[in-house]
């Protein structure tokens, strides 16, 4: 069954198209990392798809929602959809603990005590149990991002997108990351992931997307993408990034 | 004397034309005057003065005093009734005469035609006029023709200046005009200008409390001051004070209360520099009170008018958007002076309402710092990372809910520093509310050297005062915004 479907996205800036007719189709359960140069859309198609960007054209049907429709009810619909950012962006103003509970309680999904409960649990799941009463500030790159999917996780989302969620760390964070990521997968979670990471996106993904200049370019399994890319194009990045 | 604000002879006007007929026919209305004393014995009666127009009437600690005083007081007397003076200010006197708030305004009012249309006047009481005087060591200038070349001083808008400026061709001098007696005094001796014309009872009670001027010329015949009842009210009270005015001139006592003004040099103990620091206390105490007052009143409205608007300028919708812009472009486009006078006098006319001097003056800086206060918030509000509202919508959160819990938390840490600055400069600005009569503390700084000619003294202490609350309250909203938002 369908859990994200995407067709004839196209999304412009202005007078700049930067997403030029997408079509994609995710299922239940699976990975999907996108990979691309630089500007070429990856993280555009990621905000098209619980719509922090508005779509300039063509349908986006996630989890059942149809976000063309614009009389969705949009915070209903990132519920189902956790997203994670390349600088983290988790409230400076709050403890880790308050980051993580925020959602749930305002959303009154749930009471104070279980948000409680839950958030402590999703902080031991990411190996953060300690760092309950830390401020951001206080903890280190890696760390930061743990938090920040931990937050994610806490509305209970059936989908996880990751926008470059370890370009921004230093090279011996990356792995803490990672396992967290792969994890997530390894129970099963939808996610569509947008990696520099190559060799992590052959190891996890089921299937690859390559961006360019805002279509794909080509997508298939990582055997096939990365060791017999049909396109130039296609051979031309991954000669340069592998 | 001619004062009045332009606006309030624009009204009288007004209502002379709409009302004159419904007056006078009152006013035929009503009996023939009867015998004063029986008609009055024993009444009450409210009598509207100005603030501060020595010797006529002011404050010497603290209790209102002056020729108009001491002459509505001894007609009282002698006549049989009792007075409760309200000090309200000139044109808010006659305003307040004309709604029948008061029933009758002493407040060295010249009796003009103008006027004559909406009140009754008593007998002149005084005759006023014109005199020059020059600094008290000034031994060249003893008459008009030595005037020739020089500048002089006179009050804006004063019988003063009219009768300068019908001689200044025939002896050849330049005349400039300033906005009050202690001003103009001051600038003859600093040497600005050589001599001042200003009314002759003014002139005489300033030279009495030691102004360092000295009178050279007769005075020039002048107006004369009269007491008004509203056209056709209380002509009972009219005929009293005309019997008792009457009384007051057989047995002496007026030419007494005139002397005690104007002729013996009675200087008040020329106090030292605590001495006056003491004297003015109350009344600059009570300045503060209303300085302090509009300020937490403006800075409130502000705050509410900066967040509103504030939230318009990082609105999605353009027409928000745009209210928001002109908003704070009319506010900080046009100064703040212009602003208090249009709030207080333009408006009024434009719409016929008027308005007293507090929400005036309120409505003026609360306004104006309501645009500074809605550039601080957008600021503040902008200078949070983009991400910021984007981690809390990929939530799930709503606008409103992103914005309470993530965003203005951080905006606010950030603003906090921009509005105890805002509301340093709100109170630095009451200041200027002084011009439209806003009794503040600046104001009765004023009014304490118009009576007693210590300018740069009270401009000290009055200094003084400001510099001190505004540390203080500088130095506690910083402990709070350290408490609050470490
Ligand atoms: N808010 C925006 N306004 C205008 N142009 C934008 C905006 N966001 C992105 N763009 C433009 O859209 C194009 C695609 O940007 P996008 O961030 O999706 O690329 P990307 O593939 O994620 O690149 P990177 O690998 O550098 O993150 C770029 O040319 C960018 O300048
Ligand atoms: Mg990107």
């Amino acid at each position: 069954m369908s859990k994200i479907s995407v067709k004839g996205l196209r999304k412009s800036f202005g007078s700049n198209e930067v997403l030029k007719g997408l079509d994609v189709e995710i299922t239940e359960g699976e990975v999907v990392c996108v990979i691309g140069p630089s500007g070429s859309g990856k993280s555009t198609f990621l905000r098209c798809l619980n719509k922090l960007d508005e779509l300039s054209a063509g349908t986006v049907i996630v989890d059942g929602f149809n976000l063309s429709d614009k009389t969705v009810d949009l915070n209903e619909v990132r519920q189902h959809i956790g997203m994670v950012f390349q600088h983290f962006n988790l409230f400076p103003h709050m403890t880790v603990l308050q980051n993580i509970m925020l959602a749930p309680t305002e959303l009154k999904r749930e009471s104070k005590a279980d948000a409680r409960a839950t958030a402590l649990k999703l902080l031991d799941r990411v190996g953060l149990a300690d760092k309950a009463t830390a401020r951001p500030a206080q903890l280190s790159g890696g760390q930061k991002q743990r938090v920040a999917i931990a937050r994610s996780l806490a509305v209970n989302p059936d989908i996880m997108l990751f926008d470059e969620a370890t370009s921004a760390l230093d090279p011996e964070m990356v792995g803490e990351v990672l396992q967290v990521i792969r994890d997530l997968a390894a129970e099963g979670m939808t996610m569509v992931v947008v990696t520099h990471e190559m060799g992590f996106a052959r190891e996890v993904a089921d299937r690859v997307i390559f961006m360019a200049d805002g279509v794909i370019v080509e997508e298939g399994t990582p055997a096939q993408l990365f060791g017999n890319p049909q396109q130039e194009r296609t051979q031309d990045f991954l000669s340069k990034v592998l | 004397m001619f004062r009045a604000g332009k606006l309030s002879v624009a009204v009288m006007a007004l209502l002379a034309l709409g009302g004159g007929f419904l007056g006078v026919s009152a006013a035929a209305a009503s009996q023939p005057l009867a015998q004063p004393q029986a008609a009055v014995t024993g009444e009450t009666y409210v009598i509207g003065t100005d603030t501060t127009f020595a010797p006529f009437e002011y404050r010497k600690d603290g209790e209102l005093t002056g020729i108009d005083m001491d002459l509505i007081r001894g007609i009282a007397k002698s006549q049989g009734f009792t007075v409760e003076i309200k000090s309200l200010g000139f044109d808010a006197a006659l305003q307040a005469l004309q709604s029948n708030q008061v029933d009758g305004v002493i407040a060295g009012m010249s009796i003009t035609d103008e006027r004559e249309l909406i009140f009754d006047f008593s007998d002149p009481y005084f005759d006023s006029g014109v005199q020059m005087a020059v600094a008290e060591d000034n031994t060249e200038i003893t008459g008009y023709s030595d005037l020739a070349g020089e500048t002089v001083v006179a009050k804006r808008g004063s019988e003063g200046e009219t009768f300068a400026n019908s001689i200044k061709d025939e002896y050849d001098f330049t005349v400039k005009a300033l906005a009050d007696s202690a001003t103009m005094y001051d600038d003859v001796k600093a040497g600005n200008s050589v001599a001042v014309f200003d009314d002759y009872p003014v002139l005489a009670y300033g030279i009495n409390q030691n102004n360092g001027l000295k009178s050279v010329t007769e005075k020039e015949q002048g107006s004369s001051y009269g007491f008004a009842v509203n056209k056709g009210q209380n002509p009972e009270l009219l005929a009293a004070f005309n019997t008792g005015l009457a009384d007051l001139k057989d047995n002496g006592e007026y030419q007494a209360i005139l002397d005690t003004y104007l002729e013996q040099p009675a200087p008040a103990a020329a106090s030292g520099f605590f001495g006056l620091l003491s004297d003015s206390m109350p009344a600059l105490m009570k300045g503060l009170g209303l300085t302090l007052l509009a300020t937490g009143l403006s800075i409130l409205i502000a705050l509410v008018l900066g967040v509103l608007f504030g939230f318009f300028t990082v609105s999605e919708s353009r027409v928000l958007r745009g209210i928001a812009s002109v908003y704070v472009s009319i506010f900080r486009g046009t100064p703040l002076l212009v602003q208090a006078f249009f709030f207080y006098f333009g408006l009024p006319q434009l719409t016929g309402q008027s308005i007293d001097v507090l929400t005036a003056g309120v409505l003026t800086l609360s306004l104006n710092a309501g645009a500074y206060m809605t550039e601080i918030v957008r600021g503040g509000i902008q200078s949070v990372d983009p991400g910021q509202t984007e981690a809390g919508r990929s939530l799930g959160l709503g606008y409103v809910t992103t914005m309470r819990r993530v965003v203005l938390p951080q905006a606010v840490k950030i603003m906090t520093p921009s509005f105890i600055n805002q509301f340093v400069m709100t109170l630095k600005d009451t200041s200027l509310l002084a011009v439209i009569g806003f009794a503040e503390l600046t104001y009765q700084g004023q009014q304490i050297y118009a009576a007693n000619f210590r300018t740069g003294e009270t401009l000290l202490i009055v200094a003084a005062l400001y510099f001190i609350v505004i540390n203080l309250l500088t130095m506690l909203s910083n402990k709070l915004d350290k408490r609050f938002n470490k």
